[in-house]
């Protein structure tokens, strides 16, 4: 845009030059004179006069928008008198803002452009008034004057004098903030980071040995952390990413939480609330949650299920390496002021129109990353789950945990390329300028949801599932028995994986989806609660069998059969149409989807930490900060979540800022609604901090830890029988563990689908095992 | 490193991968690629915004293709010395004894037909939900020089004569033809030790494969002639063709970003008025959908240069040759692929 005004303006200036060479200027000097700006008072002589000072005295050097500035026009010296008077014309030109004139001795051309009148012919200065544009960039001036010796008739002209004066006029820098060059930002954003983890680092190499110190042994162990493609150690790095994000995303969560804490509150502007809320959102969900659950797989899958490791292991240490790059493509935008304000799902058409910030673009491409991180992570795991199990462990003797990681990525694979061709569709229609979800194109906003949906319903589904197999893992080891019902467990799993993919239209009742669809999905939703309370009824009936031993990772199981029950049966009113209508937009969502994800997900994930943790770092966790984490965040978490429901009911309404209480707006809240909210921001802050727990306790058993054994908890799955932590490969690849079971005949001939397989695949009589 | 077992070797993370020994092989492949995938969503997003071009940008768009060639080098270098002697297979049911790689990469197609549904989803919508052009054009529901929304299938230009849609006839048969020739590559690998000259082994497998090569070269070659170029079909009199030239997609204004598209058949004969249209969802559907299509087609000849150089070094025999039928699934998918594409985007 700049450019084109610049090559109008030239084209102007060379017409106006042509102009007066072919046709001295019309505009004679008694009358005023125009368009000298660039060429100078050229009929005067083609110079200026060293003799003659022109000046300009009255301007600012910044301006303020929109101000009126007197300004005086003048100029000293000149040819010498032959008995007339010294006087003279000018020519005052602005690039921007509004010229005017005080008195008849001034005319204006245009509001760029003034100059003297008739009237005005005999004197040395003139006063004018300039206005102020409020575009807030820079204003030059430039003035011509020319001082007469007062000669008349033809040669008039000949003999006078001129000079150019010119100033600049500062602007007080526009009044939106411009997009930040993503140069600037990426460098910005690599340099602190890279300081911050090198420090970071450079400790945690400094700790393991304090002599060793030196950059010949260093080089080798960090290369070791980037290059490594061993199961463990990605599953590290992936432990790392998330239980990080998890503190980012919390730390935006308090953010979040201080604006809500009072109604009307302005503690972060509507503007900075959405790229919080968006990027909460976006960051628990995928740098979170699924990280965390990414790392847990890694590390536990091959050693439940005796594998040596993934099966591909450079494409798993590309999953990995995909979702840091990712983070910092989506919080690019954040450090520029102009981060994504979508919400998490992004909804078309609002996420290709212009008027949202610039970061969406790199949120979108950040996302993609995203995706094609869980579709290798998908390939490995599927792939290494149907393949590499140790010899004598069929489909049915696999521990859940492995049976939640691969129903969650059997659901995770197919679903979210639905969700990559959304986003790439929306990267390209604000990149290239595609038409996809343009509405005035014809393009119809409704689809990006079905996209979303179809890939967002599973993947609510995938961060529940493994927490699932996690607490099959924990409840069975702490009762001291096998799990109830491990047949329908399995398949509880395996139908919650089948229902997702036709549930998802819940999520678009509002959205004016065709009534048909929306009974179908309003049924099969409420399906959904059989095969959870299956799952639920055999937790409860593994414990009443057992004998339940109370370690923190115990503790954490009752928490979570708890909230997570909670949270089930508030999932319940949704799938009812008319009820979703009314509670849709409101808060008692909130306290919905916060209660399965918080007290499901990131539950069975504490429990997954303090019972897994040993295992993989060889020292045991503080069971006393254990339990007092537990005890503090399970109440603060409480209260934190709870009141959210009620103040659904009432018509709290999410996504938005702010809320109101008082006055007699239709949508204000009665005056409880504050102090409710007020007590849910400081369980906020408790909640966080009692997690700080968490993180002290694992930091303080890595350094003084005591030593764990193999079998810390009398677990019975392959992972107990390495030592702790596991060797590398993780299990001899020459020499694997072997199930023994009763049933070890049926697991080791094919059934009816290893048969339809057999006759598919073309299988050659090449020996067992590949290797030398 | 020295793994836990007493395997007792250090594989540089650059260098070539010592693929008999179990334990992990360390690789900076996966980090470049991800840094290098990164910049380049990062500088196309400065590239472009809205459809406004910005030129700054360009310099570092080849320099994030360069992150990933470099990473695809590092990830090449470190296959070369993979010789098939150590190809683990699968243990449990319902797979067992077949290629864990094989397994990987029917589970990749099922990902990859996901991609291919999602877009065709797509399409059906826009097909089913926006009437057609031609369809507002004769009913007479328009006003000249007002747009209209409307769907304007590319078939209505590339179909319209035996020319127009020679290109994409062409491109069908190569990729079909380049389906056999992987599998004669593939053929040749498997023949038995003994039963065949080494050199004539190599030789024909490297053909095979440098034909497979030309034929997905040839494929965007002309795809980018039928989307850009265009050509000219000179007069041979006996056949009664004449002179003419045929345009591109491109020069006829089928564009992404055209919403005022004027197309010669949407002249009215009888008052001589021009209908104009909004093309952009339907333009946006066929470049995505085919250009997804010949992204996978681009993706081939990377992978197939790479088994195509392996082959001239002599790699492949009876022992190694089920790389080419990773290979060949991939390829056969995409071919596949097209043969969807072809009837749904160039001729209906």
């Amino acid at each position: 845009m700049e450019r084109s005004t610049v090559s109008r303006r030239l084209v102007l200036i060379s017409l106006l030059a042509m102009a007066m060479i072919v046709v001295p200027a019309v505009t004679s000097l008694p009358s005023g004179i125009s368009g000298v700006k660039d060429t100078g008072c050229n009929c005067h002589g083609t110079e200026a006069s060293p003799s003659v000072t022109a000046s300009i005295s009255g301007l600012p050097e910044t301006y303020n928008a929109s101000e009126t500035y007197a300004v005086t026009v003048s100029f000293t010296g000149g040819p010498s008198t032959d008995g007339n008077a010294n006087l003279g014309g000018f020519n005052l030109w602005a690039s921007d803002g509004t010229l005017a004139t005080l008195d008849s001795s001034a005319q204006l051309w245009s509001p760029n452009e003034a100059s003297h009148t008739t009237e005005g012919n005999d004197q040395r200065s003139w006063n004018l008034e300039w206005i102020a544009p409020d575009s807030g960039v820079d204003v030059e001036f430039i003035l011509h004057t020319n001082s007469v010796n007062g000669n008349e008739g033809d040669s008039g002209s000949s003999g006078d004098e001129w000079d150019r004066a010119q100033t600049t006029v500062l602007g007080f820098g526009p009044n939106v903030l411009p997009d930040a060059d993503p140069f600037k930002v990426l460098a910005t954003l690599i340099i602190i980071s890279t300081v911050l983890l090198s420090i970071i680092v450079l400790y945690v190499f400094y700790r393991n040995n304090p002599d060793g110190f030196e950059w010949a042994r260093f080089a080798p162990w960090i290369t070791e952390w980037l290059t490594s493609t061993d199961h463990k150690k990605i599953g590290t790095l992936y432990f790392v990413q998330g239980l990080f994000f998890l503190g980012v995303g919390g730390i935006m969560a308090l953010m979040i939480r201080v604006q809500l804490s009072s109604p009307g509150n302005d503690f972060i502007t509507q503007e900075y609330y959405n790229q919080f809320f968006t990027l909460h959102g976006t960051t628990m969900i995928f740098l979170a949650a699924m990280p965390l659950i990414a790392g847990f797989a890694n590390w536990i899958v091959p050693l439940q299920i005796g594998a040596p490791d993934l099966a591909f292991p450079r494409l798993n240490a590309l999953s990995f390496w995909l979702q840091p790059v990712a983070a910092l493509l989506i919080f690019t935008g954040v450090f520029s002021g102009a981060g994504a304000d979508t919400g998490w799902t992004g909804y078309a058409p609002y996420v290709v129109s212009e008027n949202t910030h610039a970061g969406v673009s790199m949120w979108a491409a950040g996302q993609i990353m995203l995706v094609a991180s869980s579709t290798l992570t998908g390939i490995n795991f599927l792939t290494t789950i149907a393949v590499m199990r140790s010899p004598g462990m069929g489909w049915f003797q696999m521990p859940l945990f492995t049976w939640s990681i691969l129903v969650a990525n059997l659901m995770l694979f197919l679903s979210i390329p639905a969700f990559g061709v959304g986003l790439i569709q929306v990267y390209l229609d604000r990149t290239i300028g595609t038409g996809f979800y343009d509405v005035a194109a014809g393009g119809d906003p409704l689809l990006w949801s079905h996209l979303f949906w179809y890939f967002g319903h599973p993947e609510v589904y995938v961060v529940i599932v493994p927490a699932f197999g996690v607490i099959s893992e924990v409840i069975a080891t702490s009762a001291r028995r096998s799990i109830f019902g491990y047949k329908s467990m399995v398949y509880a799993m395996a139908g919650i994986g089948l229902v997702s993919f036709i549930v998802y239209g819940h999520h678009m009742f509002t959205s004016g989806m065709s009534p048909t669809l929306r009974f179908v999905t309003m049924l099969t939703t409420m399906l959904v609660a059989v095969p959870t309370g299956i799952k639920i009824f055999n937790w409860l009936k593994t414990m009443h069998g057992g004998s339940l031993v109370y370690r923190t990772h115990t503790l954490w199981t009752l928490g979570f059969l708890v909230t997570f029950t909670l949270g089930g049966i508030s999932g319940m009113f949704f799938p009812s149409m008319a009820m979703d209508v009314h509670l849709h937009e409101t808060y008692f969502v909130v306290a919905h989807f916060h209660y399965v994800l918080v007290g499901g997900t990131v539950f069975g994930f504490f429990a997954a930490i303090y019972y897994w943790y040993p295992k993989m770092t060889g020292r045991m966790l503080d069971e006393r900060l254990g339990v007092l984490h537990f005890l503090t965040a399970f109440i603060s978490y409480n209260a934190l979540f709870w009141p959210m429901h009620r103040l659904g009911v009432v018509g709290m309404i999410r996504r938005t800022h702010t809320y109101y209480i008082t006055t007699d707006d239709i949508q204000a809240l009665p005056e409880w609604a504050a102090d409710w909210n007020m007590l849910i921001s400081m369980s906020a802050f408790l909640f966080f901090a009692s997690n700080l727990l968490l993180v002290v306790n694992m930091i303080k058993s890595l350094v003084r830890g005591e030593k764990a054994p193999a079998d810390p908890w009398g677990g019975w799955s392959f992972e107990w029988m390495t030592s702790s932590p596991p060797p590398t490969p993780s299990f001899d690849p020459h020499n694997l563990p072997m199930l023994k079971d009763a049933n070890e005949h049926v697991a080791n001939e094919p059934g009816r689908l290893g048969q339809m397989f057999r006759r598919l695949m073309v299988s050659d009589d090449a020996p067992e095992e590949g290797s030398h | 490193m020295s793994d836990d077992y007493g395997h007792d070797d250090h594989p540089s993370p650059w260098g070539p991968h010592d693929w008999g020994h179990g334990a992990p092989h360390n690789s900076f492949a996966p980090l470049i690629l991800s840094i290098g995938v990164g910049l380049f969503l990062l500088m196309v997003g400065g590239l472009f915004t809205f459809g406004e071009f910005d030129g700054r940008y360009l310099p570092m768009v080849f320099v994030a293709l360069a992150v990933i060639a470099a990473a695809i080098v590092v990830w090449w270098r470190q296959d070369m010395s993979f010789d098939g002697s150590y190809e683990p297979r699968a243990r449990g049911v319902p797979f067992k004894n077949i290629q864990i790689r094989k397994v990987g990469v029917w589970v990749f197609l099922m990902s990859e037909m996901m991609i291919f549904s999602s877009l065709f989803s797509t399409y059906m919508r826009y097909r089913q939900g926006i009437p057609r052009c031609d369809t507002i054009f004769e009913s007479g529901d328009w006003v000249e020089g007002v747009a209209v929304n409307c769907f304007e299938p590319a078939s209505q230009l590339i179909a319209s004569s035996w020319w127009h849609i020679a290109p994409g006839a062409i491109n069908t048969f190569a990729l079909i033809i380049s389906s056999f020739t992987i599998v004669q590559a593939l053929r040749w690998a498997h023949k038995p030790v003994g039963s065949v000259d080494e050199d004539v082994r190599r030789k024909r497998i490297y053909r095979y494969l440098g034909a497979t090569w030309c034929l997905a070269t040839l494929f965007l070659t002309l795809k980018m002639i039928e989307w850009f170029i265009g050509f000219h079909v000179p007069e041979i009199g006996f056949l009664g063709i004449h002179e003419h030239e045929i345009h591109s997609l491109y020069s006829e204004g089928y564009l992404i970003n055209n919403d005022h598209y004027q197309a010669h058949h949407y002249i009215d004969e009888a008052t001589g008025a021009h209908m104009v249209a909004n093309i952009q969802v339907s333009a946006s559907l066929f470049y995505v959908t085919t250009g997804t299509h010949g992204l996978h087609v681009f993706g081939g000849i990377i992978g197939l240069s790479y088994l195509t150089y392996k082959a001239w070094t002599g790699a492949y025999n009876p022992q190694s040759a089920v790389s080419i039928e990773y290979f060949g699934l991939y390829w056969h998918f995409v071919d596949l692929v097209w043969v969807l594409v072809f009837p749904f985007f160039y001729l209906y």
